[in-house]
């Protein structure tokens, strides 16, 4: 293994320093598709539907944008962990897959203003005697590998010592499925899924909220490319203004008001 | 409010459509990386047994890599490598190449062993009835180490079948992924499995059944 | 497109957590095989021997074995067994799977070992007045394991390999602990290489303990 390694970094470093100018925009255009990462195993605001095609708020949102680019999308299954490698490696233009833009992630991608709030919700098994946040202690919880909801939980389980009995999922529709067989007594999602999962399973409740704080999530771009990044951002206030951010709200989430994406008291 | 939308739908017969579509994206990737993997891996099985000290300083470390570090290691590297070096491959394209080589790792030692398993002396008897070395090679050499080692080489191709599942990892959907897609919308997991155990089943079976008589006529 | 910068420093803080998880990975490989061998070597004598559903239990889970991919198996003993209440943990799936997997690989490798061992052996064993059982024992399955020492040790790297999908079912081995370390900072390449060279480092020591055994055991 050791030699492609070397040569591996040797050629990459020389590519590095001949990089071209070029940026995401540009290249978008010229290319006449856009690439976006959306993450699907997370109804309603990413799912397959009925003839397993993409469907879904986000699936929506990239149609929209390539759109407003007048270029064709394409739509790129990614799994929760995959979604920020796909932009560090230059695989997808854009992803939208609910990411929080936390700062440890802003040192490897480029946020957009956020495009959609959600909470932290858990689903519980009917059974596990759940109903607080402070009943989760001793049982078992389970998350989607790489979702802001693992990362926060592990910082409490820390605290309680209880990070062994912690089960990571490769997707958010595993761990509905590890909960509804009883694998797990809880699993961490978002408000936006809780009300299709808990309709589906029998075997499934709505949850406590998490405490932590509400989750503001942005469009994902390249770091290094600002250009594209104001593009999305001028995107997102679009979407807003001529009142289709609302209309796919109400389409997907249902009938409750989509939520205020300004943070409140500091400027974003 | 959409009461009626619905994001999960029950497992319906166009389902069983999309699982055999998939389990012929399994066939497809399996085929194309097995063929280009053999006509390789021979190559290199020739250059291991021709080129002795200089095959063993140079291919066979490689292959060897290939050989001992999980293939789902190997398929999640390249995938996340190619961009770098600005390759765009798509899944099923970083799947075929990661899936020929592992197979032309596999069937170079293989194909090594087929050529050794020829006695030298029939060899040297077949150069001396005037064959040239090219002639001794494809009308002597793999006709009989090429029998020699079939059972092998079945057993690569049976592994690399399966091993291709794997590439559902990338999300190429072929066989498992789709049935992985399929759970997650109709939360059947075992009739999905059981379908898709059953499609695997019926791919490989009758290949290692064939092989088997093929080998008991042979020894015969 | 070439802007790719690499991240090796949080790769390399990390690398004794990345350790420990490699004995793990090995933990699980050796035990997945112990159980392989004892069940691998019931199911070989079953098919052989038994008639009616013994054999047909030992003939099907050989061949459901060798003719599906392990990720299959592992989702089956996973979400499969889920479904109808059968909870298992990520740790107790790998098991599991594994062990079933190279059950079915080894049968069929004592099988072959079996006969390669002469019938008059075990009548002369007889005839000099030992039971069944010490025929067995002492003359039979000795020379059987001479014989299978070689697959037995290819199917250890196997077990080595495969316990690498317990990554896709949440099990914390050494692909599983890269993929969240990974999740974490994003650095899937960086963290996916090294875990590839302790995979190779891995292999060879097993290559290396096995031949050492070999010699301790097989010389004469």
């Amino acid at each position: 293994m050791k030699w492609p390694l070397t040569s591996f970094i040797a050629a990459a470093s020389i590519l590095v320093s001949t990089q071209a100018s070029a940026d995401t925009l540009d290249n978008v255009v010229d290319r006449g598709t856009l690439r976006c990462g959306v993450v699907l195993d997370f109804p309603p605001i990413g799912y397959r539907d009925a003839n397993n095609q993409p469907a879904g708020f986000d699936v929506e949102y990239c149609q929209d944008l390539a759109k407003s680019l007048e270029v064709e999308a394409e739509i790129m299954p990614v799994t929760w962990s995959e979604r920020l490698p796909v932009i560090a490696t230059g695989r997808a233009d854009v992803v939208f897959g609910a990411t929080s833009d936390t700062l440890a992630r802003a040192r490897t991608v480029g946020f957009s203003i956020p495009y959609a709030v959600y909470f932290s919700q858990g689903v519980i098994n009917a059974d596990s005697g759940i109903e607080s946040f402070e009943d989760i202690r001793g049982k078992r919880v389970a998350a989607a590998l790489g979702t802001m909801p693992e990362q926060e939980w592990l910082k409490i389980a820390e605290q309680w010592d209880e990070t062994h009995s912690y089960q990571s999922y490769q997707s958010e529709n595993e761990v509905f499925l590890a909960v509804a067989q009883g694998k797990a007594d809880i699993g961490l999602t978002t408000n936006t899924a809780v009300k299709a999962i808990t309709e589906q399973y029998d075997s499934l409740d709505p949850g406590p909220r998490m405490p932590w704080t509400p989750d503001y999530t942005s469009i994902v771009g390249k770091r290094q490319d600002v250009t594209w990044l104001n593009y999305l951002n001028l995107f997102v206030t679009h979407q807003v203004r001529s009142g289709r951010y609302d209309e796919l709200w109400s389409k997907y989430v249902g009938a409750e008001q989509s939520p205020e994406l300004r943070i409140p008291g500091v400027l974003y | 409010m959409q009461e009626s939308m619905s994001f999960f739908t029950g497992f319906g017969l166009n389902d069983l459509w999309f699982l055999g579509e998939a389990a012929l994206k399994t066939l497809w990737i399996s085929v194309l990386s097995i063929s280009i993997g053999t006509l390789l891996g021979t190559f290199f099985g020739w250059l291991l047994h021709e080129g002795k000290w200089v095959a063993t300083f140079t291919i066979a470390p490689i292959l060897d890599v290939f050989r001992s570090v999980p293939l789902i290691i190997q398929l999640v590297l390249f995938y996340n490598f190619a961009p770098i070096i600005g390759l765009n491959f798509d899944p099923f394209a970083s799947g075929v190449v990661i899936l020929t080589l592992y197979t032309a790792a596999l069937v170079a030692s293989v194909a090594r062993g087929g050529i050794e398993s020829v006695p030298p002396s029939m060899r040297r008897a077949s150069r001396s009835l005037g064959m040239s070395y090219w002639q001794d090679l494809f009308h002597v050499v793999l006709p009989i180490g090429g029998r020699a080692v079939f059972p092998a080489w079945v057993g690569v191709v049976l592994g690399v079948m399966k091993d291709s599942a794997l590439v559902s990892v990338l999300g190429y959907v072929e066989l498992l992924k789709a049935s992985q897609v399929l759970i997650t919308r109709t939360q059947e997991p075992l009739l999905i499995l059981a379908i898709a155990g059953a499609f695997y089943f019926a791919l490989s079976y009758p290949i290692s059944r064939y092989a088997h008589k093929f080998e008991q006529r042979w020894s015969k | 497109m070439f802007d790719y910068n690499f991240h090796w420093r949080p790769v390399l803080k990390t690398l004794p957590d990345l350790i420990q998880a490699g004995l793990t990975t090995l933990e699980v490989a050796s035990l997945s095989m112990l159980i392989g061998i004892v069940l691998g070597l019931c199911l070989a004598l079953m098919r052989m021997n038994m008639t009616g559903p013994l054999k047909w239990f030992a003939v099907s889970w050989i061949e459901l074995a060798r003719n599906t991919p392990a990720l299959f198996q592992l989702f089956f003993f996973g979400f499969g067994l889920g479904a109808i209440g059968i909870n298992l943990t990520p740790y107790t799936i790998i098991l599991t799977g594994l062990s079933f997997n190279c059950a079915g690989y080894l049968a069929e490798n004592f099988r072959g070992g079996f006969q390669a061992v002469p019938d008059t052996q075990l009548k002369a064993a007889r005839c000099l007045g030992m039971n069944a059982w010490q025929a067995y024992t002492r003359i039979v399955i000795p020379q059987v394991f001479r014989v299978v020492y070689h697959p037995i040790t290819n199917q250890m790297v196997w077990a080595v390999l495969m316990s690498s999908l317990g990554m896709l079912i949440g099990f914390r081995e050494l692909s599983g602990e890269t993929q969240f370390f990974a999740s974490r900072t994003f650095r899937i390449f960086e963290y996916f290489a090294v875990t590839a060279v302790l995979y190779y480092i891995i292999v060879k020591i097993v290559l290396a303990a096995s031949r050492l055994l070999a010699m301790r055991l097989f010389r004469y």
